[in-house]
């Protein structure tokens, strides 16, 4: 459905997403994790064609086949919506808040579908179920303020369907939501993943979301991906030493054990126009070894049957990771 | 924009203020003609070494008029300008200071003062008392003293719930005292630049007024009454209805441009709206 | 809502009443004897005291000040001294002149300003956007009737396209369009120059908001997102500006009907400060202050119409 090859997003010489690949197809469900900063908010926005002013994308996109990375901005718009839709972390603010709600999910279904304001409406009321937005015919005369953070995400879910997209992307759509909230609109995503035979790229920097949501998973550092793999397997056993960083920094009920401090990793991620040389980890790796600092690691297979790039797993020597490949 | 470096607005807005109240500070001792002085048998000449920017319908040297012009409206601005802010800030400080129904008040009285445009107001007490500059002068005074007030009191608010100013309270000082020594020092560059902006309306609105003969009277110049005097001419001189507009322009420009810069560089909120 | 209706509406009564008194102290407590400028200074005592008497000048000043405003209320603004009818009906005379003004100026001050400020705010930071910038600059520092004077020497009186002045009446709509085209342009292009920088600026402030995103993530083109979700989620400030601004255009119609001999209210407001008839010109000023007024107050209203939110507040 998607295919990506070497994409890089960079201003000048500095990148902030460095040569990913990665496919989607129907139905499937991949997740990119990170921290903030680490490139996987700008790697959605140049899938979606809207990388800021003054940032340059390079290498190749194509959906369903079509070439899009020379595309135009009337292309990519015409993409938009109907080929690949995309929802966002702030469901308070990402609604325009002088519009209905009726006339917000309406909108892309009147103008790039041509149908009347009867139809519109009927497929709105439709979507509104399919979301699970109860009393859907009041919802339609309802402005944005008057509706809770859960029920907006599904309005701009239901937006995003409305055009019936063959890829979603969903940035970061449980950030903003109480624990309760987000289980079920990821919940919600699959299934309509599942119903749809829709792809989903879903991006997050919350680990159990990734989990419930996605098959695959890729790990973005610094705008690169350091690990890549089946999601369940990944986590099950981390390679990449920030992965396994990513996973203890994660707090667990079942360990409330009194007050513990929660392990986090050392150091914030590096800025974009500051980078190391190597590999972008190093300086806050625990397990750095010299050569990481000066060469870029290479992927290299890992025992969860994916890819990590990382210096450690081809260094067989270093056996107390215990995952080297032999 | 880098630290340190002047805003090009503030630069020009200087340039062009400097240049404006340069010439009319040597209006007051120096023309190269008297700007009254009549010439009837060179009238309309067109610019030569003599005469500049040539001679108007009665053999006046336009260069002097314009540079004494220049003089006329940067005293009516300056004067205006200093009144209504003098009295607008004290009446800020006031209602800032005292809070309650003595702010309430003041303001109220400022809403009012905002239902008269200043050509209005100004047309009023002219209709009143007579055209004159002086009565110009009352007019746009009076219609800053609200736009000051409110700037004077919105800022004034503010620097109250400092706490150099609570440690000031703690140590005895009355309300004057603070008002005087801690606030006024501190909302001093948004009374300014305001100023600076209501300097260029002044100048606009005196040349306005001049033009519909309720400001300068003949013989007194002003590049307002220049104008309405070569609208009649317009089919006979029409260089002459050029140069005074250009003139309100360049003053006008200059403080907007200077008012505009001071701005930028004393409210950090708003030049890095601007940058953003 | 009712009870914001009901205190933005006694507010506004207020003002106009404290308006009203403003006007009448200005022209009745400043020096001068206006029988003594109406009939000069050889005229007789006796003259004068019958002069006062008849306009009622000789009544306390609370007492006429309370007949004034009734009056007035009935729309009888006493009688015009130098055209013997009353002032009402001069000002109905030359109310639909000064109203074709004002009206042409405002919507093409609005149509200028939006084109030019959204326009700006969709080339933020390129050559669009400080051309725009400019040309406000310098609509801002130039006076309007030099702009009218220019605009007379090129289109009148060099290229003979238009008229340079006058209004031969609505009889003849043809001839009464083209002698308001160059006052409209004139009025216009000042306001428009300040209405341009709310418009980009306000403009640019919510096209950082996310629902703009959302807006072209779902494919819609450029200019949809700029005219049917930026600007109106921009029109907040800018609706505050044009109330402002109404009163700017209000008095420019003042100037500009003199440049160009339009018979408006404005020109009859200068013939009736030199002719001295004070009461055409207390009753004329005060029908300013009060348009001024009243678009200050119909632009407070206006918030809660368009934006939802604020009418779920106003309740």
């Amino acid at each position: 459905m998607i295919e990506v090859q070497n994409l890089s997003v960079r201003v000048g010489d500095t990148r902030a997403v460095r040569r990913v690949n990665l496919s989607i197809g129907a139905g499937e469900r991949l997740g990119v994790v990170g921290e903030s900063g680490s490139g996987k908010t700008m790697l959605a926005l140049a899938l979606m064609g809207m990388v800021p002013d003054g940032l340059t994308v390079d290498g190749v996109i194509r959906i369903d086949g079509n070439d899009l990375s020379r595309a135009s901005e009337t292309t990519w718009a015409a993409y938009r919506a109907q080929k690949i839709a995309m929802i966002f972390q702030e469901p308070m603010s990402a609604l325009n808040p002088l519009r209905r709600i009726g006339d917000i999910v309406a909108e892309p279904l009147l103008v790039h579908q041509g149908i009347s304001r009867n139809d519109a409406r009927q497929k709105v009321l439709a979507l509104f179920d399919e979301t699970g937005i109860p009393d859907a015919n009041r919802r339609l005369q309802q402005y944005p303020h008057q509706l809770s953070g859960g029920q907006r995400q599904r309005v701009l879910i239901a937006l995003a369907l409305a055009c019936d997209p063959s890829l979603l992307i969903a940035d970061e759509p449980t950030t903003a939501l109480d624990a309760n909230i987000a289980l079920r609109i990821t919940d919600l995503l699959v299934r309509l993943s599942r119903e749809r035979q829709m792809a989903l790229l879903f991006i997050s920097h919350d680990l159990s979301a990734v989990s419930r949501t996605t098959e695959d998973l890729l790990v973005m550092y610094g705008g690169d991906i350091v690990e890549r793999g089946k999601t369940r397997h990944l986590l099950a056993s981390p390679s990449h030493p920030y992965t396994s960083g990513l996973l203890s920094a994660r707090p667990r009920i079942e360990q409330n054990a009194g007050p513990r401090r929660l392990p986090t990793i050392p150091g914030t991620v590096p800025s974009l126009f500051d980078l190391p040389p190597g590999c972008r980890f190093a300086g806050r790796c625990d397990r750095e070894l010299p050569i990481c600092r000066a060469t870029i690691p290479q992927p290299a297979a890992t025992v969860s049957g994916g890819f990590a790039s990382c210096h450690l797993l081809n260094q067989p020597s270093q056996d107390q990771t215990g995952q080297a490949p032999r | 924009m880098r630290r340190g470096a002047i805003p090009a607005n503030l630069m020009v807005g200087g340039i062009l203020v400097a240049m404006v109240i340069g010439v009319a500070f040597i209006s007051t001792f120096w023309t190269p003609y008297p700007y009254a002085e009549l010439d009837i048998a060179n009238k309309f000449h067109g610019p030569s070494s003599a005469h500049l920017l040539g001679t108007d319908q009665l053999g006046r040297d336009v260069v002097s008029q314009l540079m004494a012009a220049a003089g006329n409206s940067m005293t009516v601005a300056v004067l205006a300008v200093l009144i209504g802010c003098s009295i607008g800030t004290a009446l800020g400080l006031l209602a800032s200071a005292k809070g309650g129904w003595v702010e309430e008040a003041i303001m109220r009285l400022c809403d009012l003062g905002f239902a008269f445009p200043a050509l209005l107001f100004a047309i009023m007490l002219a209709a009143a008392l007579g055209p004159s500059l002086p009565n110009v002068v009352i007019a746009i005074a009076f219609i800053n003293i609200p736009i000051f007030a409110r700037v004077a009191r919105a800022s004034a608010n503010q620097v109250w719930t400092r706490e150099y100013v609570y440690a000031a309270r703690a140590s005895g000082l009355g309300n004057l005292a603070i008002s005087r020594d801690h606030i006024l020092p501190n909302i001093a560059a948004p009374i300014i630049v305001q100023a600076t902006i209501e300097f260029a309306v002044a100048i606009l609105t005196e040349a306005a007024l001049s033009y519909l003969g309720l400001g300068a009277q003949p013989p007194s110049p002003s590049w307002g009454r220049m104008l309405s005097e070569a609208q009649t001419l317009m089919y006979l001189a029409p260089q002459l209805a050029i140069y005074p507009g250009l003139c309100i322009v360049t003053a006008v420009l200059g403080f907007g441009l200077l008012g505009d810069g001071l701005r930028d560089i004393t409210d950090p909120r708003l030049s890095r709206q601007r940058r953003g | 809502m009712g009870y914001f209706l009901f205190r933005r509406t006694s507010g506004f009564i207020l003002t106009l009443l404290s308006v009203s008194l403003v006007v009448f102290l200005v022209m009745n407590i400043l020096p001068g004897d206006p029988t003594l400028s109406i009939l000069g200074i050889e005229s007789t005592e006796d003259a004068r005291a019958v002069l006062r008497a008849r306009l009622g000048l000789d009544a306390p000043l609370a007492e006429r000040y309370v007949t004034w405003v009734f009056h007035a209320l009935q729309g009888d603004f006493g009688d015009s001294y130098t055209h013997g009818v009353p002032v009402i009906s001069l000002i109905v005379e030359r109310l639909p002149m000064t109203l074709s003004l004002a009206l042409s100026g405002m919507a093409l001050t609005v149509l200028l300003a939006l084109v030019l400020g959204i326009t700006a705010a969709s080339y933020h930071k390129r050559p669009g956007d400080w051309g725009v910038m400019l040309l406000s600059q310098l609509g801002i520092a130039v006076p309007a009737f030099w702009l009218s004077m220019l605009l007379v020497l090129l289109f009148a009186v060099k290229l003979r396209w238009l008229p340079p002045g006058g209004f031969p009446g609505w009889d003849d709509p043809r001839a009464a369009v083209r002698a308001l085209i160059l006052p409209t342009v004139a009025l216009a292009v000042v306001q428009s120059a300040v209405l341009a920088r709310v418009t980009r600026s306000s403009a640019l402030e919510v096209m950082r908001l996310d629902f703009v995103r959302t807006a072209r993530a779902s494919g819609f083109s450029r200019r949809r997102i700029l005219w049917g979700h930026v600007l109106p989620n921009a029109l907040i400030p800018i609706i505050t500006i044009v109330g402002l601004q109404f009163a700017g255009l209000v008095t420019g119609t003042i100037v500009i009907e003199n440049v160009f001999y339009l018979p408006g209210l404005g020109r009859l407001l200068f013939q009736s400060i030199s002719n001295r008839d004070f009461l055409t010109v207390q009753a004329l000023v005060m029908m300013f202050a009060a348009i001024v007024v009243t678009a200050n107050f119909l632009v407070d209203i206006a918030y809660v119409l368009i934006d939802p939110r604020l009418k779920a507040r106003s309740r």
